[in-house]
């Protein structure tokens, strides 16, 4: 079968969940199975007693992390698309440079600097990761509702406009959902980024998956920090393949031959 | 009833409409021809408000369109474009149903009008209704971008080179098709094309426009039978308008009652343009024709020599007029 004749709509190709799935499968191990991997953690670092991190369960370690990174994503979602939105109105048009200078200006500032500067206001925990990751994660985010907006065909806005669509239902109707699929894209990269950028607030006191690997980095254990690093990375695997299939799925049906 | 007066646009120093004036009536289907750039676009904009007039007024049912609501307005005005403007994330079916949705319609009466104009337009449902705009191809998805003007039942329908960037075939199909439709429906039609031939085939009232304004408008046939100028010419063909202008006249306006001699081998039924029957003469090496009717009975005969001469008469006609 040719990809073409995978991608036709009512044809989609059945194996678009294998890759969620097995991210999704090893990630479960990983959490709930890590002393299995005891001898090669203990080849790892040979000179300590406990190999597996056990002071907080990997359980409410990753559900910790997800929830940090879920908050942040929520936040920079709605910050995000909505300051992309209003500035590609007629009213908005003029702060569309400054906009996208602030989205810029937040990815460039290192998160840790956040962290340093939000700690004295938030305190200590959760919230100044929460506030870091905000900022960090705005940048795909703008940017592509930028460009997925700004590529919406003219002609469709003009005939969306002659058949009698009010500015709301045009954006609703067809800016939107035609910009989903590069929307999504942003959306997708600043998730990904800011699973591994929460790690970070294990240095403020955030309890997450980065956790183990400060502990590891402190205790000069490394089997720590490999157990916080692959929980991690499989956990920012699986939100990514599961995006991904969620982002074909938007595109699948209205590709151009 | 849509009327132009003394209706302007400037796009900053460029004057792109220059002081037009015309009217359409209610039913009738009017032709905007020119060459690219010629505003004539820009005039059908006007018409729904997609563009505001700079100077003029742009009155509909002796109403300015200012005093309606430009949403109303254009809900009511249907409107078709050359690069069809289909929403590529909807299928055949949510796209016809843009305007009635939009009116609130309830999903029943929504479904029933999309399944009648698909029929009405040759797209049978259960083929086209779930594609989306994407596996279309040119002529169909044209023609969906006819049934989606025609969707809410305007009285009012805005083509802007809707066959424009289809191959001949196809565009002389879909020509057909909407000279059948309107036949039935009575639309208020504007059409903007390049294509006089189209124009000459589907209007009743031709404006043609150059540089901004309208060099010459009227019916098919007096266009035809007395260009304004050398441009008009040109654009009717030159020395095909002899031909193109007996392509508008039926063989019955012209026929002579049955004489006395024998009728002619030659048959053409009378719903035959003089162009036809100019054709069969040719063909048959005839120059006498029979005309007959449906029912093949002979109800008149026309000669060459007759025709020849109707149309020199018609034109001196039209020059005294």
């Amino acid at each position: 079968m040719s990809p073409d004749l995978q991608r036709l709509p009512g044809n989609p190709n059945p194996l678009r969940w294998l890759m969620p799935v097995v991210w999704l499968v090893l990630l479960g191990v990983a959490v709930k199975a890590m002393p299995l991997a005891t001898p090669a953690l203990e080849w790892l670092s040979p000179d300590t007693d406990g190999v597996v991190y056990e002071r907080t369960a990997f359980t409410t370690l990753l559900w910790r992390h997800a929830l940090t990174v879920g908050v942040a994503a929520v936040l920079t979602v709605i910050v995000g698309i909505t300051a992309g939105v209003a500035v590609t109105r007629p009213r908005g048009r003029d702060f569309l440079p400054l906009v996208g200078q602030c989205a810029s200006l937040g990815q460039t500032f290192p998160p840790v600097a956040v962290l340093a500067l939000a700690v004295p206001v938030l305190g200590f925990g959760t919230l100044p990761i929460v506030c870091a990751l905000v900022l960090y994660g705005l940048l795909p985010i703008v940017r592509n509702t930028l460009a997925g907006l700004q590529n919406v065909d003219d002609t469709l806005i003009a005939t969306a406009r002659g058949m009698g669509m009010t500015g709301r239902q045009r954006l609703y109707r067809v800016e939107l959902p035609l910009a989903a699929p590069v929307i999504l894209a942003g959306v997708r990269t600043s998730i990904t980024v800011n699973i591994a950028t929460a790690a970070l607030g294990a240095t403020v006191g955030a309890s997450n998956l980065g956790e183990p690997i400060i502990a590891g980095i402190v205790n000069g254990n490394t089997a720590y920090v490999v157990q916080g690093a692959v929980i991690i990375a499989l956990l920012a695997l699986s939100v990514d393949s599961l995006l991904d299939v969620w982002q074909r799925q938007l595109t699948q049906s209205r590709e151009r031959h | 009833m849509i009327e132009l007066r003394n209706v302007s646009k400037d796009f900053g120093d460029v004057q792109a409409v220059d002081d037009i004036s015309f009217s359409v009536p209610r039913g009738k289907f009017c032709a905007l021809v020119g060459a690219s750039g010629c505003g004539k676009s820009s005039t059908l904009r006007m018409i729904n408000r997609l563009t505001e007039q700079s100077r003029g007024d742009i009155l509909l049912d002796d109403q300015a369109i200012q005093d309606y609501d430009p949403v109303k307005l254009r809900r009511r005005i249907g409107y078709a474009i050359q690069e069809t403007g289909l929403f590529p994330h909807w299928n055949v079916m949510r796209n016809i149903a843009t305007v009635p949705k939009l009116l609130k319609w309830p999903a029943t009466r929504v479904h029933q009008r999309v399944e009648e104009l698909m029929h009405f337009l040759h797209l049978p449902v259960a083929e086209f209704a779930h594609k989306y705009p994407g596996e279309l191809s040119g002529g169909q998805a044209q023609r969906v971008g006819v049934a989606r003007a025609l969707a809410a039942d305007p009285d009012i329908l805005l083509m802007d080179e809707p066959f424009g960037a289809l191959d001949p075939i196809t565009r002389g199909q879909l020509q057909t098709m909407l000279a059948r439709l309107q036949a039935r429906l009575h639309k208020t039609v504007v059409l903007v094309t390049h294509d006089m031939d189209e124009a000459l085939r589907l209007a009743d009232h031709l404006v043609v426009m150059r540089e901004g304004a309208i060099v010459q408008q009227g019916s098919p046939l007096a266009l035809l039978q007395k260009p304004a100028n050398d441009y008009v010419d040109s654009l009717l063909g030159g020395l095909e308008r002899g031909l193109k202008q007996a392509a508008l006249t039926r063989v019955r306006d012209h026929m002579a009652p049955l004489g006395p001699t024998l009728p002619a081998q030659s048959r053409v039924p009378d719903g035959y343009t003089l162009r036809q029957t100019l054709s069969v003469m040719l063909r048959d090496h005839s120059e006498r024709v029979t005309v007959v009717d449906t029912n093949d009975m002979p109800v008149g005969e026309l000669s060459l020599r007759k025709l020849v001469k109707e149309a020199h008469t018609r034109e001196g006609e039209a020059h005294e007029s």
